[in-house]
């Protein structure tokens, strides 16, 4: 700085700054970020136990609230294509029924509480988790207890639940977004479970019964493949002492092989399908072909690339270009559905069904030039800070932290991931993001699906290749 | 620095409360702090070391309810303060925050406008720079507004013309409401959205947009007093407006049940009713929760329990009350099975809500759900954005805010006869509104009973 600009600086500050013009917030370099700890250590406990069931409890008695689990760390990736909606439906049956209580009974206890019990599958993982109101601790435990080691799978039961499930999958097709992204899955992997909607079809659930989701439970949740946690007004030392006790003698079991990952190239070549709803104004457009793994050595590189292309909100390029230049869009995104084995990666959004061939052509467009005009030190710049700061958004709650950490358990990722991630993340550079553009982003054999009326939408699609139409 | 802020002190009423609570929760809202500039613009600020995170939320005292040519101006106008100002291009207040990091949106309601974003602390500063520039120096142009008045356009296609939800709710509103301004659409009919011109943004700009017309709501880990200088520094010299306009009209008695239907290609229909109900702040408020809960909450719950459970007719059912400042609806739906008939669910559906205006809860259906309100209670406190929420709703609803002991006492003191009583009162067949949304049936068309 010139000695003419300190003395400036010093007159400005003597005079508070009360004529010279005033250099706006957002001009002026962001303030230095503070990098506190994400886990309190003080307030992390993990244990084991000797049947290999682990234990992680995060102290926080702020609020007069509990949360407390299991989660097995396989999921629907396990079933058979042929099983699909397995995972959903012994996770259904889960809440029905455990120990000594039928369906209602056990609802009656949850709910006489203001509490929630809450079985959840997911391609890696099933979730058992209970909250409710730190007092309520001995009853939600042991409902916990039950329902993980005990349930019942009562076969009136598996018929509700079925019965259930297929009216919902029926059901799902009123909504043009699902309709969207399962058709865009089934397009993706015409032969891998992945293919097919974690809720199953029609042909697999008519199939399944009690004795399908008894074995699965079976399968998944034993002490080595199990992770129990707890957050909250709770102590540490007393859940040990509870978990120990209840868990203890429960067999060690095995850690099932994961299920077979899908092909490398998916699709192998463009694909171009129209699911048919002639009664839609507005057409649903998908565009993507295969991502990476959650444990991919390049997911962050991978991250901040996304953010840059279209992960990032208000100030991503595929948003810039269809929703604020051309208005062509309320919401557009882009994302990489990270699991055990490479998910999809995909670009979402809709437009009115006249604007199909602009929107697709602009989003082919924004893929290649993520390609031809990569990240630019400024852009990763950004999208680095968004990042950083947006995880400390995401993890202000307890609960947020746990379930980070039960994610990283899930997925075998090193436990000090929360606490590295922040540095790991300013470390990359613009040449990172540039080498996964190439690498991950593959716009001319993108896979492109769009729901609405096909008369109108297939005319718009065909320079682009042959154009398939599909019933919903 | 410490002069300004004695001078501040001796222009602005500020005042706070002590935290000591019956509950023994610490109820974090009671150290809200209340200070009015000059001008009426009011600032609630809730200093929370315990989170990293500082919400800024800018509420707007103006809503669709408040809308009198154009519907949807309220939503369209949300949408074109992002769309740039004097000193700031389109779009880039919000990528701005974006790229440091922060959580940036806004939402327009029947009563109100609001803006937030969510950041860590350190940036707070430039938060309020970034609003007192979009409302001094706000810059709207024909070609912004015709390019945002198409993503309305195609955020009104995706919420309400091709979503079967969305159009039992907008057809059920216009029919509960005949002459209240709540009946129109939140993001407006879509002839006015098209229609709306830049002069009519300006005007609702200047008429609404003024500083006696806002409640900015802090909250987080942050220092109230500097906040509040800085506040008073960029937007104090805003001019008030004195008097906002309000829409007159009340809603007249209602005299008799009302129908209507609308055809989509649905493979579930949809049942929606509609009950007129009291405003926010009402007696009866805490009545008419217990009701919605014992109807609606969980697997015991008498919707879930009849129409999901025992006769498997529905997906979903559930009911709940919907307060608004000058007005309220107790709303219901159900999802039909693929299958089944609208007609039975409805039967079945009504059936429940006579049983609630015959006979009293009983002791234990009462309690649940008193507990599962005061459950809800707690978890609406853990982010610093729920916390300015909070606080910001409370403000503007009913010029104070309400203390957690104000109202677990309230929903502690529901007996079953508030409940059946609140159920005679309200949830009478004179007073609903039903709408179906079924498959179109060209031949002869599907006449409601």
């Amino acid at each position: 700085m010139s000695s003419r600009a300190v003395a400036l600086s010093l007159l400005a500050v003597l005079l508070g700054c009360a004529w010279l013009p005033r250099t706006p917030a957002w001009e002026k370099p962001p303030p230095p970020v503070r990098d506190a700890p994400v886990v309190d250590a003080a307030r992390l406990h993990r244990g084991e136990l000797p049947n290999g069931m682990r234990v992680l409890v995060l102290e926080d008695p702020r609020l007069p609230q509990i949360e407390i689990g299991v989660v097995a760390r396989r999921g629907a990736g396990l079933a058979a294509p042929e099983q699909a909606g397995l995972a959903d439906f012994t996770a259904e049956l889960m809440e029905r029924g455990a120990g000594d209580r039928n369906a209602l009974e056990l609802a009656a206890v949850v709910d006489n509480l203001g509490a929630s019990l809450r079985v959840a599958a997911d391609w890696d993982s099933v979730a058992v988790g209970a909250s409710g109101l730190s007092r309520d601790l001995d009853t939600l435990f042991a409902v916990l207890e039950e329902v993980v080691r005990r349930p019942r799978f009562d076969p009136d039961e598996a018929e509700r639940v079925r019965a259930e499930q297929l009216a919902r999958l029926e059901k799902a097709k009123d909504s043009p977004q699902v309709l969207a992204s399962r058709s865009f899955q089934a397009v993706l992997y015409p032969d891998h479970p992945y293919g097919l909607p974690l809720a199953g079809t029609p042909e697999t659930v008519t199939r399944l019964g009690p004795s399908d989701a008894r074995d699965f439970h079976a399968r998944v949740f034993a002490a080595r493949n199990t992770l129990f946690f707890a957050t909250g007004d709770l102590q540490a030392t007393d859940i040990m002492r509870r978990v120990a006790e209840a868990f203890g003698d429960w067999p060690a079991g095995g850690v099932p092989e994961p299920g077979s990952p899908p092909p490398a190239s998916a699709p192998a070549e463009r694909r171009i399908v129209v699911v048919d709803r002639p009664d839609l104004g507005q057409a649903q457009i998908v565009v993507g072909h295969e991502g990476i793994s959650r444990t991919d050595p390049e997911r962050l590189s991978a991250g901040l690339m996304n953010t840059v292309l279209g992960g990032g909100g208000f100030s991503s390029r595929l948003m810039k270009s269809v929703r604020a230049e051309a208005g062509l869009t309320y919401s557009i995104y882009s994302h990489f559905s990270m699991r055990r084995h490479p998910g999809p990666f995909a670009v979402l959004t809709f437009t009115r069904v006249p604007e199909v061939r602009r929107v697709v052509d602009l989003v082919l467009a924004e893929l290649s030039r993520v390609r031809s005009d990569p990240p630019s030190p400024e852009e990763v710049a950004n999208a680095q800070s968004q990042t950083v700061g947006q995880f400390a958004l995401g993890l202000e709650t307890s609960s947020a932290v746990a379930g980070a950490l039960v994610d990283l358990d899930v997925h075998g990722l090193p436990e000090d991931s929360l606490d590295t991630v922040r540095g790991r993340l300013r470390a990359l550079s613009a040449e990172d993001t540039a080498r996964v553009a190439r690498e991950l982003v593959h716009p001319e054999r993108a896979a492109i699906l769009v729901v609405g009326p096909a008369d109108a939408i297939v005319p718009q699609l065909e320079h682009l290749g042959a154009v398939e139409v599909v019933e919903p | 620095m410490r002069w300004l802020l004695a001078a501040l002190a001796l222009l602005i009423l500020t005042f706070s409360v002590g935290v000591e609570t019956a509950s023994g929760i610490d109820d974090p809202t009671l150290r809200t702090r209340t200070t009015v500039l000059d001008n009426g613009l009011t600032i609630l600020t809730l200093e929370d070391p315990a989170t990293p995170v500082v919400s800024f939320q800018m509420w707007v005292r103006v809503g669709s309810g408040d809308e009198s040519r154009f519907t949807g101006l309220a939503h369209l106008f949300e949408h074109m303060m992002f769309r740039g100002s004097k000193n700031l291009p389109p779009e880039a207040h919000g990528r701005i925050i974006t790229q440091r990091g922060g959580r940036v949106n806004a939402y327009t309601s029947r009563d109100v406008t609001v803006y937030f974003a969510d950041m860590t602390a350190e940036h707070l500063p430039m938060l309020i720079e970034l609003e007192a520039e979009r409302l001094e120096n706000l810059d709207i142009s024909e070609e912004s507004l015709a390019s945002e008045r198409e993503v309305v356009l195609e955020e009104r296609r995706m919420r309400t013309e091709d979503s079967p939800k969305g159009r039992a709710f907008e057809a059920l509103t216009a029919l509960t409401f005949q002459a209240h301004p709540y009946r129109a659409p939140t993001i407006g009919w879509r002839s006015d959205v098209e229609k709306v011109g830049v002069d009519d943004c300006l005007e609702f700009f200047r008429t609404f947009y003024a500083p006696d017309n806002l409640v900015i709501a802090i909250a987080g880990d942050f220092e109230a007093d500097l906040a509040i200088a800085q506040i008073e520094r960029h937007m104090g010299s805003l001019d008030p407006a004195r008097e906002i306009p309000r829409n007159p009209t009340t809603e007249p008695e209602q005299d008799g049940e009302r129908r209507s239907m609308v055809h989509f290609e649905v493979r579930g229909p949809l049942l929606s009713i509609a009950w007129h109900a009291p405003p926010t702040g009402h007696r009866d408020a805490e009545a008419l929760d217990v009701a919605s809960e014992i109807l609606s909450s969980g697997r015991t719950s008498r919707l879930y329990r009849r129409l999901v459970y025992d006769q498997p007719k529905a997906l979903f059912a559930s009911g709940g009350y919907w307060e608004l400042h000058r007005a309220g609806l107790f709303y219901a739906m159900a999802g039909v099975r693929p299958g089944e008939s609208v007609e039975e669910v409805e039967e079945l559906f009504l059936g429940e809500i006579a049983r609630l205006r015959e006979e009293p809860v009983d002791a234990q259906e009462l309690e649940k759900a008193k507990r599962s309100l005061e459950v809800s209670l707690l978890g609406s406190l853990q982010t610093s954005h729920a916390l300015a929420s909070r606080i910001a709703h409370d403000y503007t609803a009913f010029g104070r805010i309400r203390p957690l002991d104000e109202r677990l006492g309230a929903i502690r003191s529901v007996t079953a006869e508030d409940v059946q009583r609140i159920a005679r009162t309200y949830l009478v067949p004179e007073k609903r509104s039903i709408v179906w949304v079924v498959p179109p049936t060209p031949a002869t068309g599907e006449e409601a009973p």
